[in-house]
């Protein structure tokens, strides 16, 4: 592979699609008899058509309900899965039909699974995936203290894995994935069931892989918190096909994120207008202002407006939580519409 | 900020590292603690009662199916020892293909510069070289106290090739059963079978020796008995010189053939990955 350039595409999916073939059994005294005599088959489309990219040194999140694809994705993105159809391109390789070389390239953790031996101490098991990646002992150690920095990993990494806290255990898994230091890292819920003291030393750990070694990140959760706090962009995927690819301020705009401002007035009786903006409701001093019919402007040119017509002395903002609008997000059920 | 790329330090200096990944299975055995005792104190228990059993059998005879009580007895610790040690250790360590499918793990074994066919292989090894410490350590012990034949010195080596044989022919059996989880998601009934069946035909309950000719013809046909009837009756020295070299080629036809098959398998099952649970 050829070195990437910050922001060249390293990831690309175009037209992806997974269709997954299942036999369904019959339910009844004889449903075991006929589903074996006569299956019915059945098809899903786990993924339809998903194109988008991800740039070196970036981090995407892949957000979407559960069952939207979000997984199937990751899965097709690090080669385990095939394609129906549709291709990916992993640093310059289709991963699927170069499992061994895309391993090199990638670092990959499934928050729910560990590739952790069970029965082994974290340290052991770490260093069995440095026999596998074949990383030379000295680049391992000099991994190991700068991921034990990183991660406070050597408080249990001599337990056993099946001792270890969820919390440790995700943390080690972190560290198995970038042990062979690859330059591109997939995370499927890596926070999952964590408490928020771990959460935000992952995110932290998560950002220093981003901006101080260049690696790009693309990751799932259904944490808004952290999508907010680490994610420049974000790919919306519902019902298996793409929603949004973009910003979480598109995303807002999109499913009817809103805000209001509520300004306390140094003149209680003066006349009220600024342009743009709709009075939502008015209590003496106190008004509130929302955006105007068109959904513009933004909160920021908002607050700009209403401090250059009015003296205040008091604002509050409201925004709509984030979480209020993925769900909007998630529950819509149109047409796919891509927001470049 | 520089971007991280391909090729950094540190990679491929090593190509001989896949080899150490065998000791995962060994290694889980001896830090979880307590297999390891728990293993000798089965084999000491099973050791025991076949000698009681096969003694008692041997009351008033001094030979039965060609073999006279102390080979009889030899061939029944054998058995025994290689029975018991060579099925568990990777199922014990949560590393079957049964529970890493399971559990979901068995994609991690596709996100790996080492194939899922070269680490079964590599983890394979090890575990079925811990297995010969057991059985080699049974024989250290059981020696000296006489329970058990010493063999011809002159057929030490051929039953050191045939156990080879034997192993390698027990290993490409049960990745059969391994394989076959890729389209069934779930293999313990088969395991169940397979496990009476080989103990059975490979002469792990009673040697073969003492069964009707039809069951040992039937058994010639079938790979099972190679993987221990074969190896301990070269120990013992009940397999007639003129027959060694047959069975050996045997031994050798079933390596093959089950090999190429896996190979064919082994393609097929990696196409075909199933994540359970999302």
């Amino acid at each position: 592979m050829t070195p990437s350039a910050p922001g060249e595409p390293i990831v690309t999916a175009t037209h992806l699609t997974k269709v997954f073939h299942t036999t369904s059994r019959r339910s009844g005294r004889w449903g075991a008899l006929s589903s074996l005599v006569a299956p019915q088959r059945a098809s899903k489309t786990a993924v339809n058509d998903v194109s988008f990219s991800v740039g070196a040194g970036e981090l995407v999140a892949l957000l979407g309900p559960n069952g939207a694809g979000k997984s199937t994705t990751i899965k097709m993105l690090t080669g385990i899965l095939q394609p129906t159809a549709g291709s990916v391109t992993v640093a310059g390789l289709d991963p699927h039909r170069n499992r061994e070389r895309n391993a090199r390239n990638i670092g990959a953790v499934f928050g729910q699974r560990t590739q952790l031996w069970w029965d082994l101490p974290a340290r052991e098991s770490l260093a069995i995936l440095r026999d596998i990646f074949e990383i030379d002992r000295a680049a391992y150690e000099r991994r190991l203290a700068e991921l034990d920095e990183l991660l406070d990993l050597s408080a249990f990494w001599d337990s056993r894995v099946r001792h270890l806290s969820l919390g440790q255990r995700v943390r080690c898994d972190l560290a198995a994935a970038l042990l062979h230091d690859p330059p591109i890292v997939f995370l499927d819920e890596p926070t999952i069931g964590m408490d928020v003291v771990v959460k935000e030393q992952v995110r932290e750990f998560l950002r220093h892989q981003v901006h101080e070694r260049g690696r790009t990140v693309l990751l799932t959760t259904h944490d808004m918190t952290e999508v907010a706090r680490l994610a420049e962009r974000v790919v919306l995927v519902n019902h298996g096909q793409l929603v949004v690819d973009g910003t979480l301020d598109d995303i807002r705009r999109r499913f009817g994120g809103s805000w209001q401002v509520r300004v306390t007035l140094a003149d209680p009786g003066a006349d009220v207008a600024v342009d743009g903006l709709r009075i939502v409701d008015r209590d003496g001093p106190v008004v509130a202002f929302g955006p105007g019919d068109d959904g513009t402007p933004t909160l920021e040119d908002a607050l700009r407006r209403i401090i250059e017509r009015h003296r205040i002395t008091g604002v509050v903002i409201e925004e709509d939580d984030l979480e209020d609008v993925m769900r909007q997000a998630y529950l819509d059920r149109e047409l796919p519409d891509t927001v470049a | 900020m520089s971007t991280a790329t391909a090729a950094p330090d540190g990679r491929r200096t090593r190509p001989w590292a896949h080899l150490l990944v065998g000791r995962v299975t060994p290694l889980g055995e001896v830090l979880a603690g307590g297999r390891v005792a728990t293993k000798a104190l089965q084999i000491a228990v099973a050791v025991f009662l076949s000698v009681v059993l096969w003694r008692a059998l041997y009351v008033g005879t001094s030979s039965q199916a060609g073999l006279d009580r102390e080979q009889a007895v030899t061939y029944a610790v054998l058995g025994t020892v290689l029975v018991s040690t060579r099925f568990s250790a990777s199922w014990l360590n949560g590393d079957t293909v049964l529970q890493r499918m399971q559990q979901g793990t068995i994609l991690f074994w596709f996100l790996r510069p080492m194939s899922a066919r070269r680490y079964y292989f590599v983890r394979g090894l090890g575990e079925l070289g811990y297995a010969q410490v057991w059985l080699a350590v049974t024989v250290l012990v059981c020696l000296p106290l006489g329970v058990i034949q010493e063999p011809d010195p002159a057929m030490l080596p051929v039953f050191v090739v045939s156990l080879l044989l034997g192993n390698a022919i027990f290993y490409e059996l049960n990745l059969v059963l391994d394989l076959l989880c890729f389209w069934t998601v779930m293999n313990q009934s088969a395991v169940q079978i397979m496990f009476f069946v080989q103990t059975l035909l490979s002469g792990g309950f009673a040697p073969l020796w003492f069964f009707p000719d039809w069951f040992r013809t039937v058994s010639l046909l079938l790979p099972f008995q190679g993987t221990l009837n074969v190896p301990v009756s070269i120990y013992v020295g009940r397999l007639p010189a003129s027959q060694i070299a047959g069975s050996l080629a045997l031994q050798v036809g079933w390596v093959v053939g089950l090999w190429l098959f896996n190979r064919w398998l082994w393609e097929r099952a990696s196409r075909r990955v199933t994540v359970q649970g999302g």
